[in-house]
């Protein structure tokens, strides 16, 4: 497979958690999938060793204010989580990664295009697929 | 309908071109880049920088800049003052209407005025006025 473009990226969420819908007006993702490690080294190791406690995923969004669509502040009233799909991109649509997520929101309004910020943390078990 | 840049630069010439106080000031009327030979009154609109701002599958909206100024020779009598508050008046925070677009901002950045002297003729002077304009459009 080659490397693909990140501006055919997609970011989707379905607030009751089943179907995610793509969120519009957006221009990146990133996705955390940092591990802790707890540090084990004993006498005689000849290095540090660990072992690795829990992933942690969470991620952020960025993109611009549009009125159609505003999905991404109506998730942060959400008391439950919905689900979010994030795909590098859309001409390999089965390359996501998803699960259940509690988002937050920010709205940046100066005298350009107001931008939007989001971030977001898992709720639920995560998934590579396929 | 599919945006087409070229239909934003042809709306603000005709937004111009079509107003009745500016071409009583500027009669030979409003133009891409260059007039017609023989012009003696007129407005220029040039394209000095553009810029399409990326969003994830597409263009978030096009920004550019662009060169709107009121052209007269020296001893046509024209009111530069006048004419450049027109423009001012026509495009600073106007709404544009493109088809396959929504207006984002139109406004002056910069004031430009300069007298220059004829490349043919050295005893004859034109006055240019006008300004930058920023001009954000988004596709429909």
């Amino acid at each position: 497979m080659a490397i693909k473009s990140g501006r055919y990226g997609t970011v989707k969420y379905d607030p009751a958690g089943v179907t995610p819908v793509a969120l519009i007006s957006l221009n990146g993702w990133k996705l955390s999938l940092k591990t802790d490690y707890e540090d084990v080294t004993c006498f005689g190791d000849s290095n540090k060793v660990y072992v690795p406690g829990m992933r942690d995923v969470s991620g952020s969004l960025t993109g611009f204010w549009n009125s159609t669509n505003v999905v991404l502040f109506e998730a942060t009233e959400a008391a439950t989580p919905g689900k979010l799909e994030l795909a590098p991109n859309s001409g390999e649509p089965t390359f996501t990664f998803s699960g259940l997520a509690y988002l937050d929101a920010d709205i940046d309004c100066s005298l350009s295009a107001p931008k939007v910020s989001g971030s977001f943390k898992a709720a639920g078990p995560w998934v590579l697929a396929p | 309908m599919p945006s087409n840049s070229s239909d934003i630069d042809s709306a603000l010439v005709t937004k111009l071109g079509a107003d009745a106080a500016l071409l009583a000031l500027l009669p030979h009327g409003a133009h891409w880049d260059e007039a017609p030979p023989g012009s003696t009154r007129f407005v220029i609109v040039s394209l000095v920088d553009a810029a399409d701002e990326p969003m994830q599958g597409g263009c978030a909206y096009e920004d550019a800049l662009y060169l709107v100024k009121a052209v007269a020779l020296s001893t046509a009598g024209a009111d530069m003052k006048a004419a450049e508050a027109r423009i001012k008046a026509l495009l600073e925070d106007q709404a544009l209407v493109v088809a396959g677009y929504t207006w984002m901002t139109l406004h002056r950045e910069a004031r430009i005025r300069r007298t220059e002297v004829d490349d043919a003729d050295p005893s004859i002077r034109w006055y240019h006025r006008g300004g930058h304009y920023r001009l954000q459009m988004a596709p429909s």
